[in-house]
């Protein structure tokens, strides 16, 4: 619902001035002529959701990595053959916080949009609107309805709102009738909303 | 009080917008890609220098102080990246580094005609941009003294003088927890936020909440709320 009235040149004037502003600043030597594109490759190549869904593989696959993954993530994440690392520009410190049948987490930050760059890459537009942010801190069950999840009564939920330097993930449950998927495939059905919170791993063909 | 250090709860809103693209619209990708160049470049960072002509610092903690400052309608009415937008080009402006009129100028000629885009620049400066993100900027410091709190110790957050900028959700103000982590050594903040108390090491707990106290009769049940929080934002529960 629009609640507020914008231009009807809105988007074309954003999209306009934010090359200009690109322009200047070319021009002026603050940046190269590659600069962003060069940001942008990183996040679509090296650092981004598939990294997270290679560790959560892994982690399925591996009871004693999976333990790694719980009680020191840092060491985990450092364990995989990511370009970052043990580290990474918004993944200096995280931690996952595990699904299992009896609690499902979700991951939050209602001052701003902290969100663990190494391993989830970008968050999702909603995840950085006010509405969600708002909303999932005191109804988060009503939340993930909208989500199509939804939490049974019984089953616990905990929400971590990221507000000092920790960047937080979810390693979601293992779907049935997996047990004779490679890691590759697994990594496969690993979403970001699942790794979120606001969705589980579905089984192929779900 | 400032509205965006309140959004935790606020009722009344709409269903979640929910489009899973990370840029809504095409252009944001561009300002997210400047912003996090400032970033890289800011030249608090101890990372090698180069000839980008950056020399003022920026982190995210200004890019907050920008969103936090907007009148709050204007908060929801534009969307995250449209923010960013217009806070790092008054950033550019105030600092002298592009003046508003030219700003304007070169807008309004990409409006007419399809944005001609200089190239060029040395390869040092985005080799430095690589580096920061590969590496980020480690907010861990030793510990010097030893934390106040203890797992399953009783706290009360602390209700601090509302600042520009704050770490401190604001349905947490005053409301009472349980120590359910205590992180590994000490985190600085990205800048000093004076009477609201963070900046230098402190060490960082993982809280727990009961969110009945934090909204009586008006959450759901089987849920528990978490938040990490800086050592000055909490105070030992006072006994009943």
């Amino acid at each position: 619902m629009q609640r507020f009235e914008y231009p009807n040149d809105r988007e074309t004037v954003n999209a306009a001035r934010v090359r200009a502003l690109e322009a200047l600043l070319i021009e002026r030597g603050v940046i190269t002529g590659d600069t962003v594109d060069k940001i942008m490759a990183i996040f679509a190549t090296e650092m981004g959701p598939f990294n997270g869904a290679k560790l959560i593989a892994k982690a399925w696959v591996d009871p004693s990595f999976m333990k790694l993954v719980a009680e020191d993530t840092m060491a985990a994440v450092e364990q995989m053959n990511f370009v970052t690392k043990g580290a990474g520009a918004e993944g200096e410190h995280m931690r996952a916080a595990i699904n299992t049948p009896e609690v499902h987490n979700l991951i939050i930050c209602t001052l701003c949009s902290c969100y663990p760059w190494p391993i989830l890459g970008l968050p999702p537009y909603w995840y950085k609107d006010p509405s969600f942010r708002a909303r999932a801190a005191r109804e988060p069950r009503k939340v993930l309805s909208e989500f199509g999840l939804d939490i049974a009564p019984e089953k616990e939920i905990r929400t971590w709102d990221s507000s000092a330097q920790i960047r937080w993930f979810v390693v979601p449950e293992r779907p049935a009738g997996t047990d004779s998927f490679s890691e590759e495939q697994l990594a496969a059905l690993v979403t970001p909303e699942s790794m979120m919170g606001v969705a589980i791993v579905k089984p192929p063909g779900a | 009080m400032k509205l965006q250090h309140y959004l935790g709860g606020l009722e009344g809103l709409d269903p979640i917008p929910l489009d899973t693209r990370v840029f809504a619209e095409a252009w944001e990708e561009r300002i997210f890609g400047i912003h996090t160049a400032m970033m890289a470049l800011s030249p608090q960072l101890n990372l090698e220098t180069t000839p980008s002509t950056f020399n003022s610092e920026w982190t995210w903690a200004d890019l907050r102080k920008g969103a936090e400052s907007m009148h709050p309608f204007d908060y929801f009415k534009f969307r995250y990246y449209e923010k960013w937008l217009g806070g790092i080009s008054a950033y550019f402006v105030a600092k002298g580094y592009i003046t508003q009129v030219e700003l304007d100028a070169r807008t309004e000629t990409f409006l007419m005609s399809p944005p001609v885009m200089p190239k060029g620049g040395d390869a040092a400066v985005d080799t430095r941009v690589r580096t920061y993100l590969l590496i980020g900027d480690d907010p861990k410091r030793e510990r010097s003294t030893q934390p106040r709190f203890a797992i399953g110790d009783a706290v009360c957050v602390a209700d601090p003088k509302s600042v520009d900028h704050t770490r401190l959700p604001g349905h947490l103000r005053n409301k009472p927890g349980i120590i359910d982590g205590v992180y590994p050594d000490a985190y600085v903040y990205l800048c000093d936020t004076g009477p609201d108390g963070i900046g230098k090491a402190m060490p960082v707990y993982s809280v727990k909440f009961d969110p009945e106290t934090l909204w009586p009769g008006n959450t759901e049940q089987n849920f528990t709320f978490y938040a990490d929080l800086f050592e000055a934002y909490l105070e030992p529960a006072i006994a009943p």
